[in-house]
């Protein structure tokens, strides 16, 4: 193990309790779940939970009348859907006591408890304000989910939890080859238009980045902006600028950047994506002000018809549903950014499963925490989440509970024929101070038309080379 | 001391024994003050030096000691210098700028308002309606500085739906597309100019009342003597506000070294556009959230620094024989 860790007191004061507890509910630690435990610790100091996967009701031998403290992140998806869930965890431990916490500032309030450690038994880590994922796994202070994987599901027993998850899930909530965050929302990003205002007009969507451009003339005609975006939010730019990227050059385009490969900002399918999204500007087809704007501005302006197209990903629904109820007719449709000419991977999306859950490794309820992972991935769990947010969860193709709205609809159809080019971006949360320093802010400039291509590339490319050379980051890779 | 050791011994003693008591009497007083001061202002200090030398990130609590390491990486790997150079560059900027225009703008009311008028009857007054005028320029005072961020905000805002694209409007002047504040090269000026709309208020208050306590004879016999009201100011008003507009030289440089929470609230991506408005609270604020808390504290290390040299300095710069009046 490459990670560098102290012994961690509190882990063996958890380990001592588990036994305790075990001891005291007249069991002997099964070897199985020893084994699994092992498995999944890897060969550093820290234990992990015992699993006992022959237990389909109860694997992580939870103490029922253990509290259990819920965080969550209470941005766009708000934290309805985890009170919902909540009860489903108390109507399986009713002497449990349940603490829970919807809070907007991740850092501020919980990064103190990881520092004392006395964090809470289930975290949300999400939000602009969350810790970065990598930083307190790469410490050792998240817990090893990889008995949550592999203990049955509740839906079906037969299988387990590792089966029933979105292909690369399992992957992007790996750090230093433990499961450390389930990534549990998913989110498309895509492009978004309304569908009345294109029947009225006559248009329709385009399927080449040629076509858009034509498209885009038309719109302008008609004394409509083409395209808005936030530009107080450039990161929102990122969908436009790797999804024409990877379906021009292939998904590993995307993928050597996020691995810190030589030269991979370099490839000449980010070059042309990046003029392409420059062209939007220089031939005017950009709502004038979207530079200042921020993401509730934007997409305002962007309800209110003054710009046709949007990125956004596929919270937006949920986000602007109240100036979508003043407009029924609105319409929400998306479709993933047009391909540009000689693309070799047409359907590339990038689907980011978002909202990363944890259980903090000095919890004092692992095991209720990695059950309330287990229940929210249930059924019932699932549907708690789909009709609070509108939104999917990264559990293979169920869609329990979601509302059916124009939006709900469109991001379905969006995804039947793209899933299985579905690619992941990382850069950006891996290292974050170096993308919210350097690539965020010059790709803003970019889209503004203060920076060219070239310029950008270059830049990025030598921020990816210190990231490189800097021994005091931490490194991380993906397959 | 030395006049009491002339005296004889016995009384000496019971005299310094009753002064010793005294003083305990008064330490007694100082004891919660100072322990306060010690918890919640040293001590705070001393753990950034601390910390500045770690590698903590906020929440591991295993940090190891790295020496001089971030303070050469803050100035040398552009991972953390695209940060801290635009912020010494701003501040320094605005440490000149702000005071300067706060304190000229504030005198040049402040003197219109009490003195600037006609003469009646001997007496010198402002011009009219200067009671309205102050409550008017005050009335920023009264705002929070986060009101003031999301008004400014408001009235900056890049599309049509901004008011000083509106108002702009009405005069024919298209659209600019870049913005006010979403531009990097204007926005510090515009967060500037919202620094000194604030503050000017509460300055032409501060100097009006320097003003008042200027004996009016002096005025009285420079206009006997035929002194034009420019003569009057540079050569009467101006000299023996000297002292007031030093304090007022130091708070605003506080001002000017801080607006973090104007930039937080009104610019974009926080400091930005491409770190054009980055200042070095928010540069701290940013290497927090981003997991760099040892930078945030290095950060924050030679920020004291700079604060104290530039004290330092403008005590010693501006020393001078006050005038008795």
């Amino acid at each position: 193990m490459a990670t560098e860790t102290t012994p961690n007191e509190s882990g063996e004061v958890s380990r001592r309790s588990v036994l305790k507890t075990s001891a005291a509910l007249g069991m002997a630690v099964p070897a199985a779940g020893f084994l699994a435990a092992c498995a999944g610790g890897g060969s550093d100091d820290k234990d992990g939970v015992a699993a006992d996967n022959t237990n389909a009701e109860n694997p992580f031998k939870v103490d029922g009348k253990k509290p259990l403290e819920v965080v969550v992140f209470k941005g766009g998806y708000g934290d309805d859907y985890a009170i919902a869930q909540e009860a489903l965890y108390k109507a399986k431990f009713p002497e449990s006591a349940i603490k829970h916490a919807g809070i907007t500032d991740i850092r501020a309030e919980i990064g103190p408890r990881f520092q004392s450690k006395t964090p809470p038994d289930v975290l949300d880590n999400s939000g602009a304000q969350q810790i970065n994922h990598a930083d307190l796994a790469n410490n050792g202070q998240y817990a090893d989910l990889t008995p949550l994987l592999d203990a049955p599901s509740i839906d079906d027993p037969a299988k387990k939890v590792r089966d029933t998850l979105l292909g690369g899930v399992v992957e992007l909530g790996t750090y230093n080859g433990k499961f450390n965050v389930l990534n549990y929302g998913f989110t498309l990003y895509a492009i978004w238009y309304s569908g009345s205002l294109f029947k009225e007009k006559g248009w329709t969507e385009p399927k080449t980045w040629t076509e858009m451009l034509a498209l885009c003339e038309k719109i302008k005609a008609a004394g409509i902006a083409p395209w808005t975006y936030t530009g107080v939010h450039p990161y929102y730019l990122f969908d436009v600028l790797f999804t024409l990227a990877a379906r021009h050059g292939g998904n590993d385009v995307v993928k050597n950047i996020d691995n810190l490969e030589a030269n991979a900002w370099k490839h000449p399918s980010i070059k042309l994506a990046l003029e392409a999204m420059v062209s939007l500007k220089t031939k005017g087809y950009i709502l004038d002000g979207s530079e200042g704007l921020d993401h509730r501005q934007s997409q305002a302006r962007f309800i209110k018809k003054d710009a046709a197209f949007i990125p956004v990903g596929s919270w937006l629904e949920n986000e602007e549903k109240d100036l979508l109820a003043a407009d029924p007719g609105f319409d929400l449709k998306c479709m993933i950014v047009p391909a540009l000419d000689g693309s070799t991977n047409p359907n590339a999306v990038w689907a980011a499963p978002g909202e990363g859950f944890a259980v903090p490794q000095d919890a004092k309820n692992r095991e209720g925490g990695m059950e309330y992972l287990r229940i929210m991935l249930s059924a019932k769990g699932r549907e708690a989440f789909s009709a609070k947010t509108s939104s999917l969860t990264v559990v293979a193709g169920k869609s329990e509970g979601m509302p059916d709205t124009p939006g709900v609809r469109a991001v379905q159809e969006a995804l039947k024929t793209t899933a299985s080019a579905a690619y992941p971006f990382k850069f950006d949360e891996w290292y974050a101070n170096a993308s919210k320093g350097i690539i965020r802010p010059k790709l803003g400039e970019v889209m503004a038309g203060r920076l060219s291509p070239d310029e950008f590339i270059t830049i990025a490319q030598k921020a990816a080379d210190d990231i490189k050379a800097d021994s005091s980051i931490q490194k991380q890779h993906r397959n | 001391m030395s006049d009491t050791a002339k005296v004889s011994a016995p009384p000496r003693r019971r005299k310094s024994a009753s002064k010793r008591r005294a003083n305990w009497f008064v330490a007694s007083f100082l004891v919660l003050p100072v322990a306060l001061y010690l918890i919640l202002v040293l001590s705070p200090f001393a753990q950034a030096f601390q910390f500045s030398m770690t590698n903590w990130n906020g929440t591991n609590p295993d940090y190891k000691f790295v020496g001089l390491e971030n303070f050469k990486k803050l100035f040398t790997s552009d991972l953390y210098s695209v940060y801290l150079i635009p912020a010494l560059k701003h501040n320094a900027i605005m440490l000149i700028v702000v005071p300067l225009a706060v304190i000229a703008l504030a005198l040049f009311f402040a003197f219109m308002l009490n003195v600037g008028g006609k003469s009646r009857g001997g007496r010198m007054r402002g011009v009219g309606g200067s009671a309205f005028y102050k409550i008017l320029f005050f009335f920023p005072q009264v705002l929070s500085v986060v009101m003031i961020g999301i008004l400014w905000q408001a009235i900056y805002r890049s599309d049509e739906y901004g008011l000083l694209n509106a108002l702009l409007a009405i005069f024919g002047v298209p659209l600019k597309s870049s913005g006010w504040v979403s531009d990097p090269s204007l926005v510090l000026v515009m967060v500037m100019i919202v620094m000194v709309w604030s503050s000017v208020g509460f300055y032409m208050v501060y100097f009006s009342s320097a003003m008042a306590s200027i004996p009016a004879e002096i005025y009285e016999a420079a206009m006997i003597d035929g002194s034009s009201r420019v003569q009057t100011f540079f050569k009467i008003t101006l000299p023996l506000l000297f002292d007031s507009i030093r304090t007022a030289w130091i708070y605003l440089g506080i001002i000017a070294l801080d607006g973090f929470a104007l930039v937080f609230i009104m610019t974009p991506q926080q400091g930005g556009p491409d770190h054009g408005s980055e200042v070095m609270g928010g540069v701290m604020y940013n290497f927090f959230s981003n997991g760099q808390a040892a930078m945030a504290c290095a950060v924050g290390v030679i920020l004291f620094f700079f604060t104290l040299t530039l004290m330092a300095l403008s005590m010693r710069l501006t020393r001078r024989e006050n005038v008795e009046l």
